[in-house]
């Protein structure tokens, strides 16, 4: 099966050389150059959208080449499909487990791995116990949590003892003490010479376990070497630098916070993921909520819209009562939420613009459509928005991101808030949307809507918010207000709890 | 307890149907509760299992075989010619099944190659199927097959015949391979999650088209019982089977999302169709109730499965956020403080 | 603007392909284009279009209804029992809608609890109400599989009357085209239907109601059933049980070949009431020039697997040529 060299003499595994891929006309890569040695742990580092996952899952044999060339242990390897690319011991952990969900824990790890199952079977539970997880091997993989489900796609990779192991953004949902199994057995998989491509949003991790980072950006290999070459701040920018003006200029801030009527107050909320919630939110004012992906954000703006039910707890608007309503009186109320997955809940992708932009209000709307109304409702945000497209009847599917997602905003905006719930506003979109995003929320907040924003980025949260709240674990963490309010702050308010647990793990 | 036993072993609660029916059976008259019972309804049902396995399979990937029935037609024609031209029995058979293997083939093609809808490809070779029956017979019945063919229906060990005991070979035999070997499990891989399994470098292609295939054969082996239980072919064979077969294995708990099932349950689905038409004649009722009961009985079951089903997930759901839903007594009190100074700041 | 663009349009394709199969039949056999047999063959298929456009909207929410078959069936039957036991004819009629429009109300609440694939509900219900009707016509001493016949004259020459020169049953379902074009393109319902069928999960955070929609799309689809059984007993002059059995995939056959996608989301009713026609005059054509009815059927079974395969076929190539166009505008600017 599969070779492994002794770590002294090293064999180059993967070579991209100037490799391109396009998703109909948006290049995703461009010309990326990157090497794998056996024996190496190559950290991979990058924003939202630069590239990376396309390239794994390039070598991975998802996605052909479209342009430049793949080698594979020297090989010309340009055409791989997910089968050849598995005879060639390449094994590829995705962020987004894709497992069996009605298969057990144990056929989902041992599926389509040749051998003697009762062998296999042992070697899997010795796995478990060298990773320190407890899952039981007959539960199906549906029923587990978040944080198991990359558990048994991570044991997927382990078992297989592939030459070429793949982990992307393995420990998301893990815990420091599961990270730092992990990375043992990382070390030891390395020792015996197999490759290991690493994706991480976390630099400490990448500091600790990586020999080589590669940092992508906008679908280039923006900087490479060895991690302690470079200092964090090099390293930040790096991610996020941009040619010309940077968007995210520190000068910028938002625009003063006049002060208005409170308008929605939130006591003591308790629902699915999140409890002890309470804040009062103001006409003008932006509340940031930050903290980590997983902290209950989502889930509480989806209980405040009526997506999900509070189990505790009183929510009002202008002194009444909305602890419980449905989205369509959410609506009708003025609370309105822009939801942080725009392709599975937010939009309606094959549907023309004008139907997505309506789409709030339709309600409203007699049961006779007025059909030249909503075009000209959707050409005045065409104006406003600037978004780019061709007519109105054309699809969502067919614009760029950054124009989805001002579809997006124009559908939240049709049906006139008063307080809007953003959940991630820029999340896929490129520099200069992102800009007129902000411009457009500071521009809200002045004509007195109450907007309530959930980002994961911290920058964005500083430069947007006028008062922040810190969500650690599901609990509030914190309030931050005025000059408080750095980038420092939010994370450390956000990671307060699990730093000191990752310290003492370790 | 029991609910979760039943949720989790499908298998186990078409069974107690089946004994309920039974039980209600014997109320009325004890002497039907024997073994000649069992034996007989299976007999009737031998037909409806081995599609039902087929569908099975199919059903696991994640599609559906609308044309069973028409294959089944085709098969049972050609192979009625055939013996009638003159042929030996073992031939004809051996030319049928191979003629199910190509319909099944095409329909693995359509879904599997172009990526057509299972259920928009094999409604169209439903009607193309068909046509080439009447195509072959010329439109007209089948008649005087050869007496050592019919002879193959006829009981020969344990009241059961040389079919019933290759169907029952065959139902142990796919329940193995489906359970055991890696081929079948990865049939329910490409159902439960295509893209995980294309991942993993499994052949999600060709898993599609061998699942088609082999239910064209199982097809036309229903054909060939069908021919030699009745006798004669007419040209109408097999119709409407497909929805017999769908609603047995739907009933034994194959899912039409894939990744679920077995063929013992869709064996015991078909069973159960088949014994509601024995039953109603021994409690001589009339046979016009059949599909209502049948229909009843299986839109109960769904019914009752969702619901089961909407329960154990609301109760994950709440184990999931157990800890924020809740009542905590001590901190709650302790909260409220923070609220009024929240909002004593902002006025 | 665009003027060209409608000639992408696949209604346009069918329509292109309904007046060229036309031709061609009129070419073998010039009887054929005589209009009377054009206007008056129509009442052999015309019954599988009137349910047809209202299944349209089931599987543009991304459902399906295998029941209407026996639906048809089921509402033919109750119109025989009803007259029967001596209710007025055009009140029995009123009372087999009511329960066309009972079934898809069942049907929509059976998907709505149970929350499992509409195909499996609806198969469950066609056993359901097929055995029903089966179970009335034989309680209503029909004995069993014989039909109820003997109806008022003036129900049984609804099928032969003239409208403005056009045979009535072809008059009710161009009414009925124009009705659901309407109500799917240019109401709010039809537009939640389609919003239902691209993605359920971003209706339902725009507040959609889903169930009452559904139900309402259901319900119609049942109640249209009921109306194709109403159009064939009278037809037929009689009423019998298995009336729709054939007439589900043929109706299926149609939305599909009309354009809708099998998964939801998009479809519309003139692709439908093409391809319906389309469909129909391919089998009467075949018929006049001497070809088996059973043959034909088969034909109109290997015309879908041509169209769908030729339909994904191209939707592939496409994909491809635009993926060659693309890489050859960005290589030049790349290298």
């Amino acid at each position: 099966m599969t070779e492994i060299k002794p770590s002294g003499q090293r064999e180059t595994l993967i070579k991209a050389d100037n490799v391109w891929k396009f998703f109909g006309s948006v290049s995703v890569l461009k010309g990326v150059d990157l090497t794998l040695e056996s024996g190496q742990i190559h950290a991979l580092l990058g924003g939202n959208g630069a590239g990376k996952s396309t390239l794994m899952k390039i070598i991975a044999g998802l996605h052909p080449v479209d342009r430049g060339n793949l080698y594979v242990c020297g090989e010309e390897a340009n055409h791989l499909t997910p089968v050849l690319s598995r005879q060639l011991g390449i094994h590829l952990v995705p962020q987004e487990p894709m497992l069996f969900p009605n298969l057990s824990v144990e056929e989902n790890v041992l599926m389509h791995m040749s051998g003697n199952r009762t062998e296999l079977r042992s070697r899997l539970l010795t796995l478990i116990k060298e990773v320190g997880s407890n899952l039981d091997l007959h539960t199906p993989a549906g029923q587990l949590e978040v944080a198991d489900q990359q558990m048994v796609e991570i044991l997927r990779g382990l078992i297989r003892r592939a030459r070429i192991l793949i982990l992307d953004e393995p420990t998301s949902a893990l815990t420091p003490r599961e990270v730092s199994r992990l990375f043992e057995r990382m070390r030891a998989l390395s020792e015996q010479g197999v490759g290991i491509f690493f994706i991480s949003h976390k630099l400490g991790e990448i500091r600790e376990i990586a020999e080589v980072v590669s940092i992508l950006r906008d679908g280039r290999v923006v900087l490479a070497g060895p991690p302690k070459s470079f200092s964090d701040s090099e390293i930040v920018r790096a991610m996020t630098q941009v040619a010309g003006k940077s968007a995210l200029d520190a000068s910028d801030a938002p625009a003063p916070y006049k002060g208005g009527r409170e308008i929605l107050r939130v006591e003591n909320l308790c629902g699915e993921g999140f409890a002890r919630v309470s804040f009062a939110l103001h006409e003008g004012e932006v509340l940031g909520l930050g903290g980590v992906v997983g902290s209950g954000r989502t889930e509480l703006a989806e209980t405040l819209y009526g997506i999900r039910r509070a189990a505790r707890g009183r929510v009002s608007l202008d002194e009444r009562d909305v602890t419980h309503t449905t989205p369509i009186q959410s609506l009708d109320q003025g609370i309105v939420y822009l939801p942080e997955d725009r392709q599975s809940s937010g939009l309606f992708v094959d549907a023309p613009l004008s139907w997505n932009s309506s789409a709030l209000v339709l309600y409203r709307e007699p049961s006779w459509l007025p059909l030249k109304a909503e075009e000209e409702r959707f050409q005045q945000y065409v104006q406003s928005l600037g978004i780019v497209c061709a007519s109105s009847s054309q699809s969502v599917r067919t614009l760029s991101g950054g124009n989805q997602q001002k579809i997006l905003l124009a559908k939240c905006l049709a049906a006139k808030p008063k307080v809007l719930i953003l959940d991630e506003p820029t999340r896929g979109v490129d520099v200069a949307v992102r800009a007129d995003i902000y411009r457009l929320i500071d521009e809200l907040a002045a004509e007195g809507v109450a907007i309530l924003l959930i980002s994961s980025d911290h920058e964005e949260v500083q430069r947007l918010s006028h008062r922040v709240l810190v969500m650690d674990h599901g609990y509030p963490g914190g309030e931050l207000r005025g000059s408080e309010i750095t980038v420092d702050a939010i994370a450390q308010l956000s990671f307060g709890v699990t730093a000191e647990e990752g310290a003492s793990s370790c | 307890m029991l609910i979760r036993f039943l949720q989790n072993n499908r298998e186990a609660s078409v069974a107690a149907i089946i004994l309920i029916l039974f039980v209600l059976l014997g109320l009325v008259d004890t002497s039907y509760l024997s073994f000649d019972t069992v034996v007989s309804i299976y007999n009737n049902s031998l037909i409806l299992v081995v599609i039902a396995i087929g569908s099975t399979l199919v059903m696991a990937t994640r599609g559906l075989d609308v044309s069973i029935g028409s294959i089944m037609g085709l098969s049972a024609a050609i192979a009625g010619i055939l013996m009638n031209g003159g042929y030996g029995i073992g031939l004809s058979v051996a030319v049928a099944l191979f003629v199910g293997l190509l319909c099944g083939l095409f329909n693995g093609f359509m879904v599997a190659v172009l990526r057509v809808p299972a259920i928009v490809a094999t409604l169209g070779t439903l009607g193309l199927f068909r046509g080439l029956v009447h195509l072959s017979t010329g439109g007209s019945w089948i008649e005087g097959l050869p007496e050592g063919f019919k002879g193959l229906s006829h009981a020969v060990f344990l009241g059961l015949s040389p079919f019933a005991w290759i169907v029952l070979i065959l139902l142990i035999g796919t329940h193995c391979w489906l359970r055991y070997t890696a081929f079948g499990r990865s049939l329910f891989a490409v159902g439960d999650n295509r893209e995980g399994a294309r991942l993993l470098g499994i052949r999600v292609r060709s898993v599609q088209l061998t699942a088609y295939a082999i239910n064209g054969i199982l097809a036309a082996f229903a054909g060939i019982i069908f021919a030699a239980q009745i006798g004669f072919i007419p040209n109408t064979a097999g119709n409407a089977m497909e929805m017999r077969a769908i609603a047995s294995s739907v009933l034994g708990g194959v899912s039409l999302l894939g990744g679920t099932g077995t063929v013992v349950g869709a064996g015991l689905g078909a069973y159960f169709m088949t014994s509601i038409d024995s039953v109603l004649v021994m409690l001589r009722l009339d046979a016009f109730w059949n599909d209502m009961i049948a229909g009843a009985i299986l839109l109960l079951v769904l019914v009752a499965d969702g619901k089961i089903r909407e329960a154990m997930g609301a109760s994950l759901r709440y184990h999931k956020y157990r800890k924020f839903l809740e009542p905590e007594s001590s901190s709650s009190s302790a909260k409220t403080p923070e609220i009024k100074e929240l909002s004593e700041v902002r006025k | 603007m665009n003027g060209l663009r409608f000639l992408k349009r696949w209604e346009t394709v069918l329509a292109v392909l309904l007046v060229g199969e036309i031709l061609v039949f009129g070419a073998i056999n010039p009887a054929f284009l005589r209009p009377s047999t054009l206007l008056f063959s129509t009442s052999d298929f015309v019954h599988v279009g009137i349910v047809a456009l209202a299944l349209t909207l089931v599987i543009i929410t991304g459902g399906i209804d295998l029941s209407i078959g026996s639906v048809m069936g089921l509402a033919a039957i109750t119109l025989g029992l009803l007259w029967v036991n001596g209710v007025n004819i055009w009140i029995a009629c009123i009372g087999a809608l009511g329960v066309g429009c009972l079934t898809g109300i069942l049907n929509s609440v059976a998907i709505h609890i149970a929350k499992v694939n509409p195909l499996v509900i609806t198969l469950g219900s066609s056993f359901l109400f097929s055995g029903a009707a089966l179970v009335l016509s034989g309680l209503g001493g029909a004995s069993g599989y014989e039909g109820i016949s003997g109806f008022d004259a003036s129900f049984v020459e609804m099928a032969n009357l003239e409208v403005l020169g056009l045979p009535f049953p072809l008059v009710i379902f161009f009414v009925a085209t124009v009705v659901f074009m309407l109500l799917l393109h240019r109401t709010r319902f039809g537009r939640y239907i389609y919003l239902i069928g691209q993605n359920q999960r971003a209706a339902k955070y725009a507040g959609v109601p889903q169930f009452r929609t559904l139900t309402i799309a259901y319900a119609l689809t049942g109640i249209m059933a009921a109306l194709s059984g109403l159009v064939l007993a009278s037809y037929f002059g009689s009423a019998r049980s298995d009336f729709g059995s054939a007439a589900l995939m043929p109706a299926i056959t149609a939305v599909v070949l009309g354009g809708s996608s099998i998964y939801g989301g998009s479809g519309t009713i003139l692709g439908t009431a093409l391809a319906v026609l389309l469909v129909g005059y391919f089998q009467t054509g075949l018929q006049i020039i001497g070809v088996s009815s059973h043959v034909s059927n088969a034909l109109s079974g290997g015309l879908l697997v041509l169209v769908v395969a030729l339909r994904s076929l191209t939707e592939m190539g496409r994909a491809q040529y635009l993926q060659w166009r693309v890489l050859k505008s960005v290589g030049q600017a790349a290298r």
